[in-house]
């Protein structure tokens, strides 16, 4: 199976290496952007407010990388099966799910650059900045809620272009069973939490989707 | 020596490749103990069936013509001298017989036919 | 196990239009069987079919003893198939191609495939939406070798070829074939070339099966005749009457007959009629008239 990973992990890599190294580029950039100008611990708490506005909008960006970066990831994974209608993937000699399998697998190990750049960009952002008293920085967090995010884009956008209708269908009936069960907790008030991976990040919401929506702050009070 | 085996004939393949393995041992230009390409070199170089190959062979070994050594490929048999005479002399039968049917197809009478041979004969002679 | 593949009682439905009914199907392990049909006849569909590309409405497929589409994991490990549309992606290259293959083969045989990397002239380097056509027939027929399965699936394979490539791809096969004793299922329409290697042959026309037999039954069975003075009804032959049609002048008739057997003139004897001469029809002429009688409402078989 290893060898079989290997040959999927490659071509998968040659499809994609254009995203993946744009979106480490830039998932290594925005934290770092973010936090410009933040080198003076003697700020007042107008700069504080100045500083925290400048992260949220820069922050916005991080949402919008992890959805583009699920979204290509997803359709460089399925794109050249498409193309020659699956003929070839069908006819290797093991199930379609396990293939499935390989190549989300496939994608989820280039993902990693990405993740790992907004770990050691925003590691790096702040360790090098003064913040202001009274703010804290939350580089882990914000890199585990960035996996996360990328994660879920991953697994939708690669459950709709997997090709086969029925597996997309049960993927994405498992991914809405679970936004179901959650808002169900939500509404009848149980605390809930299925994504435990997750737990030390902002995850108030119904689902894993929430993931996208608030605000992404590295540095906070 | 197998050029223009044809496929479309009605004789089966097999029987053609036979045909001219016998023709050639009797006629010399396959000598005693010569080897007769393998199997695997004769499908693939006229693009036949290895199996046709295999049947033309066991034909020819059945016959007494050639002995199939396991390992070692096909090889021409020592033939006695009249059975040489004989395959020859069969061969001719067949062709003049191809020629008489043909004649009678096409509607060529055997006094014409009869006489063509002699001028044909003829024409070598003078 | 006597046959590599076997059908039965094959039923699948695509639109309006297309239907296979009724198909019976077998494969003799070891033999090269051509599968002959024009196109639209549901060839491909079969095909897919067989590989489990497609699911049966009804009836059963195996194919190596195993039912498909239910084992398809594990019967395509033995299955060395070569699609009528170059299927591989067209940004990798030829090396990634090959490389990619072999680790899902166990059986795959590097050194087979190093050889006809050099024997098919193939550039490791070049990426396969540059190659030829005949250059994208090679790789995919020589990944179907260098995999070494039990039975290869060839969908028209040397269509649109030039000679010189298929004759390239004829050889190699046959080779493999000699070397390994596989099976080999082959469609095309290209009936001399399957002439030449193909031990069975069957017809296909518009989703049925019209014949199925040993090549040399077939070529020895169908026979023109030219025949004097039958009687406007004839019943129960011994033979299967393909066509019949009167001649040009002369007051008698062409009858293109199957499953014929020479000792078969006694019967037009017995109803007054004589036999004047029994032409030879190649594979060719014998497919084209088994597919015109098929059409003009003639049965199955």
């Amino acid at each position: 199976m290893i060898a079989r990973f290997r040959a999927v992990l490659n071509s998968q890599w040659k499809w994609s290496r254009l995203i993946v190294v744009l979106g480490t580029v830039a998932a290594f950039a925005i934290p770092l952007v973010s936090l410009q100008g933040a080198a003076r611990a003697d700020r007042g708490a107008l700069q504080a407010q100045e500083l925290l506005r400048a992260v949220q909008s820069w922050g916005t960006l991080y949402p919008l990388l992890a959805t583009a970066l699920g979204l290509l990831m997803a359709i460089a994974a399925w794109a050249p099966d498409h193309r020659g209608r699956h003929i070839h993937a069908l006819t290797l000699p093991l199930e379609r799910w396990r293939y499935v399998l390989l190549r989300f697998g496939a994608g989820g190990v280039l993902l990693a650059a990405p993740i790992a750049a907004v770990l050691i960009g925003s590691s790096l952002a702040v360790l090098t900045a003064t913040l202001p008293p009274g703010l804290q920085g939350y580089p882990i967090a914000l890199a585990v809620r960035f996996a996360f995010a990328v994660f879920v884009a991953y697994a939708v956008f690669f459950a709709v272009s997997a090709g086969t209708a029925r597996t997309a269908g049960i993927i994405l009936g498992v991914i809405a069973a679970v936004i179901l069960v959650q808002v169900v907790a939500g509404m009848a008030n149980i605390d809930l939490n299925l994504f435990g991976a997750a737990q030390t990040v902002l995850l108030q919401g119904p689902g894993p989707l929430a993931v996208f929506t608030g605000r992404w702050m590295l540095v906070d009070v | 020596m197998f050029h223009g085996i044809d496929p479309r004939s009605p004789i089966p393949l097999y029987v053609q490749i036979a045909e001219r393995v016998r023709l050639a041992i009797a006629t010399g230009a396959l000598g005693s103990a010569a080897p007769l390409p393998s199997v695997r070199q004769l499908a693939a170089e006229l693009r036949i069936n290895p199996a046709t190959v295999i049947q033309a062979y066991r034909d020819l070994e059945a016959q007494g013509f050639v002995e199939i050594r396991h390992g070692a490929g096909t090889f021409v048999r020592e033939l006695a001298p009249g059975r040489r005479a004989r395959e020859r002399s069969q061969h001719a039968v067949a062709l003049v017989r191809k020629m008489l049917a043909e004649a009678r197809r096409s509607g060529v009478s055997l006094a014409e036919l009869q006489r063509a041979l002699d001028t044909e004969l003829g024409a070598k002679t003078t | 196990m006597s046959d590599t593949i076997q059908i039965e009682r094959l039923h699948y439905r695509a639109g309006k239009n297309f239907e296979i009914k009724e198909l019976d199907l077998h494969v003799p392990s070891g033999s090269i069987y051509g599968f002959l049909g024009p196109n639209g006849s549901g060839k491909t569909t079969t095909i897919r079919l067989v590989l489990g590309l497609l699911r049966p409405l009804s009836g059963r497929i195996t194919v190596l003893g195993l039912p498909m589409p239910e084992q398809h994991a594990r019967v395509l490990g033995r299955v060395g198939y070569v699609p009528e549309q170059p299927h591989l992606d067209s940004t990798l290259t030829v090396r990634e191609l090959i490389d990619f293959q072999a680790a899902f083969y166990p059986t795959w045989d590097r050194v087979r495939a190093e050889e006809l990397v050099q024997r098919f002239e193939l550039d490791g380097g070049s990426l396969f939406g540059r190659l030829s056509k005949g250059q994208k027939a090679k790789l995919m027929i020589l990944l179907a070798l260098a995999q070494r399965g039990d039975l290869l699936v060839l969908d028209e394979p040397t269509d649109g070829l030039d000679p010189v490539v298929r004759r390239d791809i004829l050889s190699a096969l046959l080779t493999y074939v000699s070397e390994r004793g596989a099976t080999i299922f082959i469609s095309s329409h290209l009936v001399h070339e399957l002439e030449r290697v193909c031990d069975w042959v069957a017809v296909m026309d518009n989703g049925r099966l019209i014949t199925e037999a040993p090549m040399e039954k077939l070529k020895q069975g169908t026979k023109r005749l030219v025949v004097f003075g039958a009687p406007a009804e004839i019943v129960n032959p011994p033979f299967r009457v393909l066509t019949r049609e009167s001649a040009n002048g002369g007051g008698g008739e062409n009858w293109v007959v199957g499953n014929w057997e020479p000792a078969m003139t006694s019967y037009f004897e017995g109803v007054g009629a004589s036999v004047r001469d029994v032409i030879d029809l190649d594979l060719e002429d014998g497919f084209v008239e088994l597919l015109r009688s098929f059409r003009k409402g003639g049965t199955g078989r």
